[in-house]
């Protein structure tokens, strides 16, 4: 039943905890905690060691401020928040991939103040459009594997390392076919679907949530949607959880045919291309996938994915959305609305914060919409 | 024994209008208008698409119950009922609260629509000031938006906040924009954007020994300052034009002015009614549509 599908993936999202705490007591293995999807979940993987996405709560932060500059971003106020509430209490380590400094300072002040037994930097280099990026990650990957086989007292083969891209591989692919069901003229599949899909990838076993994955797209073909899809919508910037605002806006006569943010298509765009080298073939992913704005320049190659992802999914509008304070998202906001306005995509920009003020928010987004589709009629 | 001056300077009136020379019942289609903002609640009654009656008062507690209210006191010396209204459409940041309206359409679409009744087909840029919200609003010859920008959350520089000022300063919310422009020279604007911290930073200014003109147009420039921001954002194309209840202040129209080298078209009727005066001409289009005249 499809409908028991997706209602497991929002299960493990709302009881992310209990499912991590459930997982930890059935297999005895250890669950280490990441911020942001540069860390190489396929080494985990092969460490035996569950992986989970470190995301926020959507509450008020009450208990950040003596830790993290109030002027750094929701997520990464958010999520810190979770650690010093004492919620991922059952983590036995955390890792994080270089990308953005305000997710640093989560990483540093959780390091720092909530005890862990093991931590871990991943120095992913941010020129990642220079000659010299694979090469000095499959170095940084080599330290991580070390690193990992100190903590966990055994040697992390090669035959390891494939489980691990195999597992990591078929999850994306697997997602990539859903995605390809939000083409058709009546999508078969919302937004806020695809997006606790994704989320939930994040936070529970790979090898469980492909099962689950398998069984959806089995019986993805014979959906029908009892909804009027309305505007064919992009959302597009920042790490974007919020699933209260996703559920709002498509109930106003819209669906979210692609998303380009960490917590959606740019999580599973690209596989780890198999290579004798399993660490220089894992680098090689990590450097090429589709990138987070803090390493895309000199060049905004993300521009052109955003501008080629509007067009294969025929979407009529974008949201272009902005966590407060996210500096590298924000740079690029200028020249990808251009961009889509160059190819005939209208834009909307809105700035997220821990919550989102739906009052306003809903003026702006139906407004939006009304130019796109909506009173044409009533001239 | 002395008394307290308990007059209430942020209170602006609350009015209700009727064409007289219009008659109702030789109208062919009767259409409405609610516009319930988050602080002045508009309502309009148009017959064949011609302004008839209209209201406009503070928004209360409870929207559903301003609605209602905007609507009959509009129509209370018509001799019209809620019933002969053949469509009703809501709009504001309550429109979902306007218990007889048929649709609701946002005050975006209702603004530049009402903004191309009041001044013509040539408005290109409309700028509205609200209670709570600024929007700065693109529009093709139809007054159909093409592109619009809202500031975000905080209500310094609308009306709000010059409610605020009005009381800090003792200055009925009328005159404020004509104190704010007796100045000789024009000091720098306050420098805060939140209206608490902005109210805080003129109390100071007071403190200082300012005059109140003084105080009221560094205020003024610094709202001014800020709808141009958001101006410059979206673009201004001639002609432009603004709506809502801050058009009526002279103050911060003149420095917008100023800052863009633009001179705004005056208008014939209230701009406060211009989001109602939309919504009632959409109203108009919808009953069409919906008895196939369309």
């Amino acid at each position: 039943m499809i409908h028991k599908v997706f209602e497991t993936f929002r299960e493990w999202i709302d009881s992310r905890h209990e499912y991590a705490k459930a997982w930890k007591g059935r297999t005895g293995k250890k669950i280490v905690g990441y911020f942001c999807t540069y860390v190489p979940e396929e080494i985990l993987y092969a460490a035996e060691i569950l992986p989970v996405r470190i995301l926020g709560s959507h509450e008020p932060p009450t208990v950040t401020e003596p830790y993290i500059f109030a002027m750094f971003c929701p997520l990464c106020r958010d999520c810190l928040a979770q650690g010093l509430k004492g919620r991922f209490d059952y983590l036995d380590g955390i890792v994080e991939g270089q990308s953005c400094l305000h997710l640093r300072q989560t990483f540093n002040a959780w390091r720092l103040h909530i005890p862990i037994d093991y931590t871990h930097w991943i120095h992913v280099p941010h020129g990642v459009q220079t000659p010299h990026a694979i090469p000095y990650l499959s170095q940084e990957l080599a330290k991580f594997q070390q690193s990992l086989e100190k903590w966990i007292g055994k040697k992390i083969t090669n035959e390891d390392l494939d489980r691990g891209i195999k597992i990591l591989n078929r999850n994306r692919e697997l997602m990539r076919r859903v995605y390809e069901y939000r083409k058709l003229d009546n999508p078969k599949i919302t937004g806020l679907e695809v997006m606790e899909m994704v989320l939930s990838s994040q936070m529970t076993d790979k090898e469980e949530h492909n099962k689950l994955l398998e069984q959806l797209l089995q019986e993805l073909p014979n959906r029908k949607l009892d909804r009027n899809p309305g505007v064919r919508l992009m959302i597009i910037g920042s790490e974007d959880d919020d699933r209260v605002f996703m559920k709002n806006v498509e109930d106003l006569d819209a669906t979210f045919v692609i998303d380009e943010h960490c917590t959606g298509s740019r999580y599973l765009w690209n596989d780890v291309v198999p290579n004798e080298d399993r660490l220089l073939a894992i680098a090689t992913r990590y450097v090429q996938r589709v990138p987070c704005p803090s390493k895309d320049w000199p060049e905004f190659t993300r521009i052109q994915h955003a501008v080629d992802l509007a067009k294969q999914f025929r979407i009529q509008g974008a949201l272009v959305i902005q966590n407060k304070f996210c500096d590298p998202h924000g740079i690029e906001v200028p020249p990808l609305r251009e961009a889509l306005k160059d190819i005939g995509v209208p834009t909307y920009p809105l700035e997220f914060d821990v919550t989102v003020p739906w009052g306003q928010f809903r003026t702006r987004v139906e407004a939006f919409l009304e130019t796109l589709t909506g009173l044409e009629e009533l001239f | 024994m002395a008394e307290m001056n308990t007059q209430e300077y942020w209170r602006w009136p609350e009015y209700r209008h009727t064409v007289l020379d219009k008659d109702w019942h030789n109208s062919k289609i009767i259409t409405a208008g609610v516009d319930v903002g988050s602080v002045g609640s508009k309502a309009v009654v148009m017959l064949d698409g011609e302004l008839y009656a209209y209201s406009a008062m503070r928004t209360g507690g409870v929207s559903e119950a301003t609605a209602v209210k905007v609507m009959n006191w509009a129509i209370e010396e018509t001799g019209l009922k809620l019933d002969d209204l053949h469509y009703v459409v809501g709009t504001g940041y309550g429109r979902v609260n306007v218990p007889f309206a048929k649709r609701t359409i946002t005050e975006i679409a209702c603004h530049a629509r009402g903004a191309h009744y009041i001044y013509g087909p040539t408005v290109r840029t409309v700028l509205d000031i609200g209670g709570q919200d600024c929007k700065a609003i693109r529009c093709d010859e139809r007054g159909k938006v093409l592109s619009f920008l809202m500031n975000d959350k905080c209500a310094a520089g609308t009306g709000r906040g010059l409610e605020v000022f009005a009381d800090l300063v003792s200055v009925p919310i009328q005159d404020l924009g004509k104190v704010s422009l007796s100045v000789d020279e024009e000091p720098q604007p306050v420098s805060n954007t939140c209206v608490i911290f902005a109210k805080a930073e003129s109390l100071a200014l007071l403190r200082q020994g300012w005059p109140k003109e003084r105080v009221a147009a560094a205020y003024h420039a610094a709202m001014a300052d800020r709808i141009v921001d958001l101006l410059m954002r979206v673009g201004v194309e001639k002609d432009f034009v603004v709506t809502g209840g801050v058009a009526k202040n002279a103050g911060v129209i003149e420095r917008v002015e100023r800052l863009l080298s633009i001179k705004s078209l005056k208008p014939n009727i209230d701009p406060i009614l211009a989001g109602s005066l939309g919504a009632a001409l959409f109203a108009k289009a919808l009953y069409e549509k919906q008895i196939g005249l369309r």
